[in-house]
Order: structure tokens, then sequence, then C-alpha cells
């Protein structure tokens, strides 16, 4: 009964959308939000769920507003234009679009806010036009976004806005290395009454001669203070981080 | 067919939206249409409509006649908890409203509806030090950028359609007191900022900002003994120091936390290619620690908008020891006199005293009491500067007992002015100037205090007290060539809100009760009154949009009446914030 209806929603949608594509695959979470974040953030493109996208959550977010997740993606290396990354049942569904540059190992970990219990996606687009939609279904008690940030009880981030903290590791093999910093940043989501949204949009990676290798657009649902951990192919010395706010901010700093 | 028909629809909304993208990528605001804002009736683009700041329009379809049938076509609400203090004037360009709220807001509305296009909420810190009430008064466009001061003495400039910030600049430490309200002035393709923080022993400075990429162009300390810089292909360069040298009108070191806060803004005057901008109180108010003229506060300065060199000043209250800050508009106007053209300029002063100046070289032309009663001065010379009046400056702490508490006298007008920073209008037809004024004395004394990075540096106590029973303010008519009042308007509560008078021989203003109120031009009549639901302490503006006048007008009680109210608190008391913008016009 369920099938049937889904084909029938596709036809309907199919004679709407004018040129023909092929039916679109069901979504395994059986999400109530995934058309609507589908359409946001994919459109009518092509997709398809892919379980070598690997979404990594916490069994449990003991904490809603700092939940570590990981998306590794290393198995369309080389070949990815971009990643978006949402939560479903957020009151703001968009955490984090991640650009990997040549130098980049497409794998990322952060933290992130989470309103309730949701599906979190990765969806990675290839070269080739066709979206890669990794998934993982995170339990959470909830409130991470509605919540006030720590920042705002504590004036600390006031004298010390975009002050950042960043360590390199070998990462075992080869070149490449591991690079993780922290920021201190409220992230606040505008939701919580008499606070601005305030938050880190873009993120970049810049080598020596200025060029983008890594290039991050974040929104609201990083967690406060965000930490991210991600992966270059070669431990060149050079890099620097490049951060600006919704506020107008901008913070540079060596890695 | 039904497909077909929804791609059509689909197709022709692309289309519009397109057109009006190229429409509005073309109108960007250029040097020139801020010039001529005064004469182009279908925009307000500058604060004070016009860079003269007369606060004229010549639209007339609002006249005597037709303004009782004015009535409300939509009210915004600035929303959230913060409402208090709308001391803004808002900008109208291309139909869309561009207005500043409390906390360092801003919001672009569509102006035909009242419909929220975007906001932009500056995230403030909590040590954030406004003297006077967390207040903006209003932004400044250039390009496709809407630039605006926020409370931690930044300018930020967003982008006019998304509300985005497309870059920002740090004018000032908040830390150490210093924070923007006032409206940036565009002149020659930069933004010209001044600051606030007089209370706190800040130095003045007026700032130019070039505003397409937001980079500092040059800066002038507005104290005697400060350098200042012009920046040439990006490097810092000295320009001169203010006043030549430290120490000819200041002792010891209290030049270095002078005061003089250019916390009201500028006028540009394109005839002369000079700005105007007023300075505050000297810091600390005990005026018995810092003997001398104490340049430049309590004055008005002559910029060169190019380099930042002060051309001329005239000082309005000498050693100030009444808090009487120099800051209030300086408005070009031209009268004739004797067959010949006079190139004038006129301001209210917070020292009771209206001042009429050549506003070529500075000279003083007249000066004449505006209010009813002046305690400090005898008079003004023949140079413009005031005779001090024998006992009417307050005690030296040093001659007391114990030397703790100074001699306390009192005196009118009291500190917050004969006229605060509520513009006047200056109307081409009735050649009067409509000055929103208050009739207040204080109880004031000195005490010794030193200067502490960041703490309130007065060195006095005081209290402010009404000076009738039925009214504070009072809403004059004067004639800059006779300083005869024309007629005046008596209002219960304090006048804190901006003028605006029009061709069609009105004059509009609001008070703290909640009226926007409409005055005949030439009688003083009252011609209509409508309540807004929270005091008015904004600046209203007219503009016409498809053959109709409209008039609007922010509304929410506020500034630094309540905060510094004293005796007057009682009369303003039951009043209520509120943080609206109100849209009136006649009916179809």
């Amino acid at each position: 009964m369920k099938l049937k209806q889904r084909l029938t929603a596709g036809t309907l949608s199919l004679l709407l959308a004018g040129p023909l594509m092929a039916a679109q695959p069901a979504d395994p979470l059986d999400s109530v939000m995934w058309e609507y974040t589908r359409d946001i953030f994919i459109g009518n493109d092509d997709y398809r769920f892919d379980p070598d996208i690997q979404v990594d959550v916490p069994a449990f977010a003991e904490d809603p507003t700092q939940v570590p997740i990981t998306i590794d993606a290393r198995a369309h290396a080389g070949n990815i234009e971009k990643m978006v990354v949402w939560a479903d049942l957020n009151p703001i569904q968009h955490v984090l679009n991640y650009y990997p540059g040549s130098g980049a190992n497409p794998k990322v970990s952060l933290r992130i806010k989470v309103q309730q219990s949701t599906a979190v996606r990765a969806a990675v687009l290839t070269r080739d036009g066709l979206w890669h939609v990794g998934y993982a279904q995170l339990d959470a008690a909830g409130g991470g976004c509605t919540t006030p940030s720590m920042g705002n009880a504590d004036p600390y981030w006031q004298s010390h806005l975009g002050e950042i903290q960043s360590r390199r590791f070998q990462s075992g093999q080869d070149d490449s290395a591991r690079y993780k910093f922290r920021v201190i940043h409220p992230m606040d989501t505008g939701l919580v009454d008499a606070i601005p949204e305030f938050y880190l949009e873009q993120v970049e990676v810049r080598d020596a001669e200025n060029q983008t290798v890594v290039r991050m657009e974040l929104s609201p649902p990083v967690s406060e203070n965000p930490v991210f951990t991600f992966d270059l192919k070669d431990q060149a010395n050079e890099y620097h981080l490049w951060l600006r706010d919704n506020g107008g901010n901008e913070f540079e700093q060596a890695l | 067919m039904k497909k077909f028909g929804r791609s059509t629809g689909f197709a022709v909304s692309t289309l519009v939206a397109a057109m009006s993208f190229a429409g509005m990528a073309q109108a960007g605001i250029t040097d020139k249409d801020i010039l001529a804002d005064q004469m182009t009736t279908d925009d307000v683009v500058s604060n004070g409509l016009g860079p003269r700041g007369q606060r004229y329009s010549p639209l007339d379809k609002l006249n005597t006649e037709t303004v009782k049938e004015l009535r409300p076509v939509w009210s915004f609400s600035f929303g959230g908890e913060k409402q208090r203090g709308q001391e803004s004037q808002p900008m109208v360009k291309d139909g869309v409203m561009y207005v500043t709220g409390s906390y360092s807001r801003v919001f672009a509305i569509d102006a035909k509806t009242g419909d929220e296009l975007w906001e932009y909420n500056a995230r403030l810190p909590d040590g954030i030090m406004p003297c006077c009430d967390v207040i903006n008064r209003g932004v400044a466009l250039y390009g496709d950028l809407v630039i605006f001061g926020t409370l931690d003495a930044k300018l930020v400039a967003l982008n006019k359609d998304t509300g985005k910030v497309v870059w920002k600049k740090k004018v000032a430490d908040y830390k150490e007191g210093y924070s923007l309200t006032a409206a940036p002035l565009v002149v020659k393709g930069k933004i010209i900022t001044g600051v606030s923080g007089g209370e706190f022993g800040v130095v003045g400075k007026v700032e130019a900002y070039d505003a397409v990429t937001g980079d500092i162009v040059w800066t002038r300390p507005t104290v005697e003994g400060h350098m200042g810089y012009i920046w040439k292909d990006g490097k810092k360069v000295e320009n001169g120091i203010s006043g030549g040298k430290a120490g000819e009108t200041w002792p010891g070191d209290l030049w270095k936390t002078g005061g003089a806060a250019t916390w009201l803004g500028g006028t540009y005057d394109p005839e002369t290619d000079l700005m105007f901008f007023g300075t505050g109180n000297p810091a600390p108010w005990n005026s018995h620690l810092r003997p001398g003229d104490n340049l430049f506060s309590s004055s008005r300065l002559a910029i060169d908008p190019d380099t930042g060199k002060i051309v001329w000043h005239f000082q309005t209250t000498p050693h100030d020891g009444w808090d009487f800050d120099g800051v209030n508009e300086l408005i070009s106007f031209d009268y004739e006199e004797g067959g010949k053209t006079v190139k004038a300029a006129a301001t209210a002063d917070r020292n009771g005293f209206f001042y009429v100046l050549n506003r070529e070289n500075g000279d003083f032309i007249r000066g004449f009491p505006f209010v009813d009663k002046i305690t400090w001065a005898e008079g003004l010379d023949d140079k413009g500067r005031p005779i001090f009046k024998e006992g009417g400056r307050p005690g030296n702490p040093a001659d007391a007992k114990e030397g703790k508490k100074g001699e306390s006298v009192v005196s009118a007008p009291s500190f917050l002015g004969g006229k605060n920073w509520m513009p006047m209008a200056y109307s081409q037809d009735t050649e009067l100037f409509y000055v929103p004024s208050n009739e207040w004395a204080m109880d004031i004394w000195n005490e010794p205090v030193s200067y502490k990075k960041g703490a309130a540096y007065l060195g006095a106590g005081f209290t402010i007290r009404p000076m009738n029973e039925d009214y504070i303010g009072v809403l004059r008519a004067i004639d800059p060539k006779t300083g005869k009042e024309a007629w005046r308007y008596e209002n219960y509560a304090p006048l804190w809100g901006g003028v605006l008078t029009t061709k069609g021989n009105l004059v509009f203003t609001g008070n703290p009760e909640g009226y926007l109120m409409a005055f005949d031009a030439k009688t003083g009549e009252m011609l209509y009154k409508f309540n807004t639901g929270s005091g008015i302490v904004g600046s209203p503006i007219t503009w016409e949009d498809d053959g109709e006048q409209f008039v609007s007008v922010v509304s929410g009680w506020g500034g630094a009446v309540p905060l510094w109210g004293g005796e007057v608190a009682k009369r303003v008391k039951h009043l209520n914030q509120g943080g609206s913008v109100w849209t009136f016009k006649l009916p179809k």
C-alpha cells in the first residue's frame, strides 16, 4: 500500500517536472521530512542512498548541544563537488556544506546541535552530477537548538571571540595529516528569545599561495565553540585558517 | 494541460524577478542622489532630507486643507523584548524603507505594504556602555549598501537586498566607553562618522571610510593635542595635530581624556564643500579641574571632507561646566539681507542660545536665547562668546569643607539642554526654524573625580526639574533674522523627537505622549494628531509614491529622558515603551 502511494506520488512529480528521469528511491529511514529536505538540498537531481558514505553518530546524544558526528566519503575521493550535511528534524535543518579541494581527504568530524531524535544526512555530489546520500539515525533527548548558548550566561566569548586552537596529527599512512581546530564562537541560532542569530558562516583552509584547499559553509546547528577535524593529503606547514561570521567578523590563523 | 500551465507561470515569474533585479542594480544610490535628496520627492536617501539637514520637503499634497484626512496605512513592529528608545529616521528608496531599531537592529520594509523584507540584528556584547539608552538614529545608503553604526562602536555595511554583512569596521573600542548612535553621513563616496562616549573620558573624533570597501580614509580627533591621520595608498600618514599642539586650552594631561564626543554626526554643505560636526562636553563635567576653553569641546567644527582638516570652529560654551554639549545640528540656509545673499548656518544649542553663523568662515552673525530662562550667562558678546554670569557655575569642591562636594547651583537650561539631539527643521517658504525645545532646570554640584578607563568620568551630581506646572516641551517657530518667536506649542512632557516641515505649510513632530502632530507652519495651529501607541522620539519623513504623499515616523518611548529624568520622571513614568514604524497617507 505504502509502496503504491509512493509510486503515485513519484508519477505525479514526474509529470510536473517535465523531463524524464529515473524513479527516485525511497528513504530507508522513512523520515517524514525526507521529501521536504530532499527538495531543499538536492532538488530534482538524481540521487541514490549510498552505504559507502559513512555517517557516524553516537548511539545516543548525551548532550544535544554537542553531538559529535563524522562524515567519511573517502569512497568517492577525488570525485566530489560538494557535500551537504543536514538533520531532518532540526528547526534549522542545514548544518554544513563541505567542499574538499584536491588536497583534502573527504572526511570531516564536527559537533552539532539537535532539537530531537532525527535522521542525519550527508549528501555527496559527485562530478557526474549524481548525489550519493549517506545517513544515520540519531537518538536524542532534544532541545539543542533552542537553549541559550553557554556564552549567553558567560561573557567569556566577548573578549575571546574567534580565538582558534589548532593541532596537527600524523594520520598513520603516507604523508597525510589530520588537522583539528576549535574556535571560540557562541553560534547562536536566533531561536532563543532576545539573542540574535550569530554564527560562523564561512571556513576556509588556505595554503601559502592563499589558494583554498578546503571550504565549508556553516549554519547555526554547528555547535557552540565549533570543533572540526579534517584530513589533508600533505603535511605542509603553511596552511592557514580563515573564518567569517554573519556579523562580518573575520578571523585568521596559521594551522 | 496542467503541466503546461504551470511551466508558463513559472517562466513569467522568473522573467519578472530578473527584470526587477536589473532595475534595482541600476538604482544603486550615488552621491548625486544624496545631494539632490531634498528635491527628489520619491525617495529619502539622507538623514535630514538632504545633506544640509533642513528637513524640508517640497511636497504639498498634504497641506493645511487636507492634513485632517491623514490616516495610517500600516504599522510595523520591531518585535522582541527590545521595545525602547526608537530615535531613528527612516530612509526610503525604490519602494523599500530602511529603518533602525534600538539595540543595533536594521529592518528593510516594503514601503507600500509594511511587509518585512529582511532584518539584521547585531549580536552585542554585554559590556556596551551607551550613556543614554540603547538607541540608534538611522542608516546611511550608498550604492547597494545600507550602512549603520552599532552600540559596540562598529560600522556595518549590509547588502540592501539581502541584509547580509558586506563589511564591518571597528571605529573604536567599546570597552573604553565608545559607541555609535548617530546616522552616518555620506560625502563624496565616503562614510563619515563620529563617536559617542563623552561621559567616559573618551577622545572624540570624526572618521571617514570608503563607502564601498569600508577602508579608513582619515581620522580627525576633536580634542586639542591629538594627531590626525590620513591613509595614502594604504599607509597611515600624520595629518596634523588638532589645534596645533597640546596644552593650549587644557591644563596638564586632561586633554588626553578630554571628551568632545561627536555623537550626533554631522551635516554637509556642498556649496562650501564643508561638513559641520558638533562636539560634546569636555570631560570631566567638573570644570574646576580643567581651567581654559578646552578646545574643541562644545563646538561646531567645519571639516574638509577630503582631508579631515578642521577649516574653522565655533565654540558655543567655552570651559563648559553644565554638560552643554555642542553637538546639535548646524543647518545651512541662505537668506537675503540688504540685497545680498547671506550664506548662513544656524543651530539651537543645549546652552539655550540660538546661533546664526557665516558658514564659509564660522564668523558669528547673531545669537539670542531661544528658551525662556538662561541662568549661566548674561548674553553673548559680539563674537558670540558667552558672558558668564557670576555664581552661575557650580562651586569648586576644593573650596568646600573637606573638599568633598562643591556648592550646588540651580541652572537653566538643565544638562539635557534647551534643545537636545532632536533635529529642528527649516522652511524655505516661511523662512522660520521649527525648534523642538524644553524648559527645565537642574541642581548641579561638583565633586572630585579621577579618570578610570571605561568608568563614568563626571565629577558632578545633578537632578533635573520642570520649570512650569503645565509644560516642559515647547515647539517654537523662530525667525533666524530677528530672534523673534513667531509661535509656540507647549507640551506637557519634554519634546524628544525630530521635526519635519513641508511646502504644504505644515510642521510635523511627535511627542512622548505618543502623538504624531501636524501644525500650520505660519500660525502654529494644531491641525492633526494621531496616537501611535508609544512615545515618539524619532524624526518623521515624507515622500511620494504613485502620486500619493506618505508620512512615516517611528514610535517607541525611551532615550535619555526616562534615564536621567529626576523630578521630570514623574511626568513620563506612565508612558509605555514600544518599537514600531507608522506610515500615513490620504485616502484615495
